[in-house]
């Protein structure tokens, strides 16, 4: 990854950490004074190794793991901030990334109840249920958008 | 990968919804894999994991089984 990779992802991030939503592609080529064309060819390297996830059509974020720019099943909140999170693994990678306290708002995903996870000092402080993982790893890690 | 209240509930989805029933773990387990995986994502100089650094979380968080080979 080149450093100006670097730091378009760098700054997705923190982004994503600092306003709970993805940057749009100007913003970001606002924020490093440089065009929005120049971002857009970075957003494609960053896809195509596997550090965002674009949107099919815009080519805006779509993911940036463990954050969602759209919302999903799994809200994140720490403190006066939310996120979402793509799924359960990514929902706790939330607090895991930015290392701070937070809760997870969800509900099971066969009945629906509702269920909250919470993340304090660094340990699952509240949380009940299993996970379940339908794909083995060998069938998603090759095309994996989530590492 | 989902949440669920309870390993009934992972049976009854997948009788639902005619999936396979694939690995089911303890959500301590995942928040282990979550600080494993994603502890570093905010870093400058982040990169991908590799498959030996992967299956390395696997083994440590005690997930062994076929499913998680790489």
């Amino acid at each position: 990854m080149s450093d100006f990779d670097a730091r378009v992802r760098f700054h997705v991030y923190d982004h994503f950490v600092d306003c709970g939503e993805a940057p749009s592609q100007a913003e970001v080529a606002a924020a490093l004074d440089t065009s929005p064309e120049a971002i857009s060819e970075s957003f494609e390297r960053l896809a195509e190794g596997k550090a965002l996830v674009l949107q099919p059509e815009s080519r805006e974020v779509l993911m940036a793991e463990p954050f969602s720019a759209i919302p999903t099943a799994y809200v994140v909140r720490s403190k006066s901030r939310s996120w979402w999170g793509n799924c359960i693994w990514d929902a706790l990678g939330i607090p895991a990334a930015i290392g701070d306290d937070a809760e997870v708002l969800t509900s099971c995903a066969d009945c629906g109840e509702a269920m909250t996870v919470k993340i304090e000092g660094g340990r699952l402080a509240v949380g009940e249920g299993v996970v379940h993982f339908s794909v083995p790893v060998r069938d998603w890690w090759p095309d994996v958008a989530f590492t | 990968m989902l949440l669920f209240r309870s390993e009934e509930h992972v049976d009854r989805w997948c009788r639902q919804w005619s999936r396979p029933r694939g690995a089911v773990f303890r959500l301590e387990q995942q928040w282990g894999l979550a600080k494993a995986w994603y502890a570093d994502r905010l870093q400058f100089d982040w990169r991908r994991k590799t498959e030996d650094e992967v299956q390395r979380i696997f083994q440590d968080l005690g997930l062994t089984s076929s499913f998680w080979d790489l």
